[in-house]
């Protein structure tokens, strides 16, 4: 095609929409309001914001079809984290247009966190031309993947994959992105085969570097963290800067038992992205694992200090940084980060792991009263089964009970843990390492594998059952099951599949009881693990069933 | 409270760093910079005020210290494996036309007419801010060497992307064509040709790999029309 080089690019219609401005400098939001105006934007659609409040403020109350947002914003929130705070917050959909302006490109521009991804960097200085080129190109994208969007939003995974495959069929322009998409889609709704499958044609023709991390997230989803090790190196090699190869490798080199070698992953991510709250946070545990204090008390605060602004903030944070404070033998600043904790979160769980960590920097601090008064106060609250806690309060409130030497509550607490999520190899190495710590390390070993294959035998019985056409067996089994591991979501996911089975295998009519068996324990899974992939598979065959029933 | 180091105390730096650093810092003014005098240019009338065309002329330089500086910076990142490469399926057609309609004003001003020729369906794997920094930069320096036309192409050939910059003018001085790329790293500094658009030019091309082959960059003289000839392979 021979084309006429100066002609002018498919005219975008600048004048129905409307733009947000965010910028610290009077006299940038005036040449970018000037720019947007010439590009035929009308005046009264142009908002523009100072700073990160003013502008969450204007995003709350209006909806906004672009928003261009300079990085840097001097003090208070930085762009990113505007972005991040709008999309949690859902004040932007996917039809909002985001810009961020930047000086330079940087590694969180190109490989950070997808879902706080805005559509486009634009780096200083903007012209017209420039903007002009890079909207068309996203409302052009936009546009082809409204309906796919649509279907996300509804959680309707299956449908989006259909619609993806149907403009692979035609679409040159978004063919990379709609692979990608698709790929993003299977590896969410749980279908890792098929996800793999895809990666691999795409790997087939070219070495492209997310397809290959794509590969190695699922292995280290199925187990196979050495093989996700070899190809998350191959990427590096190539392109040392890649963020989330990584944060990954530093997984597969957890679960292989090499921290030190995560850690100096850890560290290389936390150089390329220093202003992100989690790997701050993540490189932090890691260096207090490895006794690294001075690296860990710097992540810790650097974290905090980023939270401060951002919708990430975490607790997690302010319990690493306080047990690094008490492991350099300062309690009393361990006790007021986490009274600095109390006043910035609330939560059941938050609470506990706090007071379990208090307990350990009273332990460590010669105050063997307070640590042993708080341990038994938190191994009742366990033992009743009341108090809301997550597997990391749980690892606090053992931790602190074997240091206190409560060696029965926690023994009982860390096998219940390990029965609530035997496949969690990750939680599986942190068991045993509490037990190691506490000298305990084979007869841990020991109680953690048969607490596992118990589990696991539970898990399985079910499945097995109705394979034999053991439909009631089945039920019963999985019915014991969830009464021995309350929190065990695998187990609350097979109640759901053998009782989905028997309502498939009754002939017509459907028996409300199971239905509502079924949904009860799926809205638990739920509440353990949210977003869990099994679960949006297993609601779409509930709602199928309940559709051809007329029900 | 920490003793003031005397001079023979001084730790050993790397002078890359302050080097890059310096060039960061200088972006940003020169970006305060081009961003001043554009808003001038856009709100004073060229017949009005008489110092217009210096103002533009003034612009082109600023945006050449730039385009310079955030090349230096790039081979900095990638030295120091920190560059995030970026490499996305590009339609090449959209992609000339931008870098095209990026130097309207600039073809307008010099009196270059351009001709563009690329399959509107030809798509590739590449980092867009690094091939549009080799290509704006071997584009403008087409302009001004060439005499009054230059040819912009995309195509692929033998299973690679061959971008080419072809022009009506003198063509390259023999000493360019003999040189290979690597050696090219020599400063002249009275010919004002200090090789750094060619050497980022061939490190951005060799980031970019594809079955164990990089890519490359080659300069001839004839082609099409008679001129230089800025040819970009990537695999």
């Amino acid at each position: 095609m021979t084309f006429e080089p100066t002609g002018s690019a498919p005219e975008a219609d600048f004048s129905s929409k409307t733009f947000l401005i965010v910028d610290d400098f009077q006299g940038m939001r005036t040449i970018l309001r000037d720019i947007l105006r010439s590009c035929g934007a009308n005046a009264k659609n142009i908002s523009t914001a100072g700073h990160g409040t003013e502008a969450i403020n204007l995003l709350s109350s209006t909806r906004f079809d672009v928003v261009l947002c300079d990085f840097n914003l001097g003090e208070g929130k930085n762009g990113q984290q505007i972005l991040e705070e709008a999309k949690v917050r859902q004040l932007v959909g996917p039809a909002c247009a985001w810009i961020m302006v930047t000086a330079e490109k940087t590694a969180d521009a190109v490989s950070g966190a997808a879902e706080f991804q805005p559509d486009t960097y634009l780096l200083k200085p903007i012209t017209e031309t420039i903007l002009r080129q890079r909207l068309a190109r996203i409302w052009a994208k936009k546009e082809a993947f409204t309906e796919i969007d649509r279907a996300v939003r509804a959680g309707n995974h299956a449908k989006a994959i259909a619609l993806c495959d149907q403009r692979l069929a035609f679409d040159k322009a978004n063919f990379t992105d709609l692979l990608r998409t698709k790929c993003d889609l299977l590896l969410a709704s749980g279908d890792l085969a098929r996800a793999r499958q895809t990666y691999e044609t795409v790997l087939a023709s070219r070495q492209i570097p997310w397809a290959k991390v794509g590969v190695a997230k699922i292995l280290l989803q199925t187990g196979d963290p050495a093989k996700a090790r070899t190809l998350l190196e191959e990427v590096l090699r190539d392109n040392g800067a890649y963020l989330e190869a990584h944060d990954l490798l530093a997984k597969a080199l957890q679960a292989l038992g090499e921290f030190e070698a995560a850690g100096q992953a850890l560290e290389r991510a936390v150089r390329l992205s220093p202003n992100s709250v989690v790997r701050q946070k993540n490189f932090g545990e890691m260096a207090l694992k490895l006794g690294q204090l001075d690296h860990a008390e710097r992540a810790f605060r650097k974290s905090v200090t980023l939270g401060e602004h951002s919708v990430l903030k975490t607790p997690d944070a302010y319990l690493g940084l306080a047990k690094t404070c008490s492991a350099k033998e300062s309690p009393e600043e361990a006790l007021r980060v986490l009274g600095e904790l109390g006043k910035r979160f609330d939560g059941e769980t938050v609470q506990l792991q706090a007071m379990a960590v208090e307990g350990i920097v009273h332990h460590q601090s010669g105050n063997p009263e307070k640590a042993q008064q708080i341990a038994e106060e938190l191994g009742r609250k366990l033992a009743d089964g009341n108090t809301k806690t997550d597997s990391q309060g749980t690892l606090e409130v053992a931790r602190l009970l074997l240091a206190t030497g409560n060696k029965e509550s926690a023994v009982a607490l860390l096998q219940n843990e390990v029965q609530n999520s035997p496949d969690n190899a990750a939680l599986l190495t942190e068991v045993k390492e509490i037990f190691t710590h506490a000298e305990m390390g084979e007869e841990g070993a020991q109680l953690v594998e048969a607490s596992r294959a118990e589990a696991v035998e539970m898990m399985n019985r079910g499945v097995m059952l109705v394979r034999n056409g053991q439909h009631d067996e089945a039920i019963a089994a999985m019915r014991m099951a969830r009464e021995a591991m309350p929190k065990n979501v695998r187990v609350l996911f097979n109640l759901v599949y053998v009782l989905i089975a028997k309502l498939q295998n009754g002939a017509g009519t459907l028996d409300d009881m199971l239905l509502a068996e079924a949904r009860a324990s799926l809205d638990a899974a739920q509440q353990l693990a949210p977003g869990e992939a099994r679960h949006a598979q297993l609601s779409a065959s509930l709602n199928a069933l309940t559709r051809t029933a007329g029900a | 409270m920490m003793p003031h180091s005397t001079d023979d105390e001084l730790p050993q730096v790397d002078i890359t760093t302050f080097l890059a650093s310096s060039a960061h810092d200088m972006k940003n003014s020169v970006s305060l910079l081009i961003r001043g005098l554009e808003q001038i240019l856009a709100t004073t009338d060229a017949q009005a005020f008489p110092g217009h065309q210096n103002l533009a002329q003034m612009t082109y330089e600023a945006k050449r210290i730039n385009s310079n500086l955030i090349q230096l910076l790039t081979l900095y990142k990638v030295g120091q494996q920190i560059y995030p490469f970026d490499p996305q399926s590009v339609s090449l057609a959209d992609f000339l036309h931008n870098v095209a309609a990026q130097n309207t004003e600039l073809l307008r001003s010099q009196g270059v007419a351009l001709e563009c020729e690329c399959p509107s369906d030809l798509y590739w794997e590449l980092d867009e801010d690094l091939i549009t920094g080799v290509i704006s930069n071997a584009f403008t320096n087409a302009i001004h060497y060439t005499r009054d036309r230059v040819r912009l192409t995309a195509a692929e050939v033998d299973g690679k992307l061959e971008l080419r910059i072809e022009d009506n003018g003198q063509g390259y001085p023999p000493r360019m064509l003999r040189e290979s790329i690597d050696s090219m790293r020599g400063v002249d500094f009275q010919g004002g040709s200090t090789g750094l658009g060619l050497f980022f030019s061939a490190t951005a091309a060799r980031l970019h790999r594809h079955g164990g082959r990089g890519g490359e960059v080659k300069l001839e003289n004839g082609g099409p029309l008679g001129g230089g000839c800025f040819i970009l392979r990537l695999p």
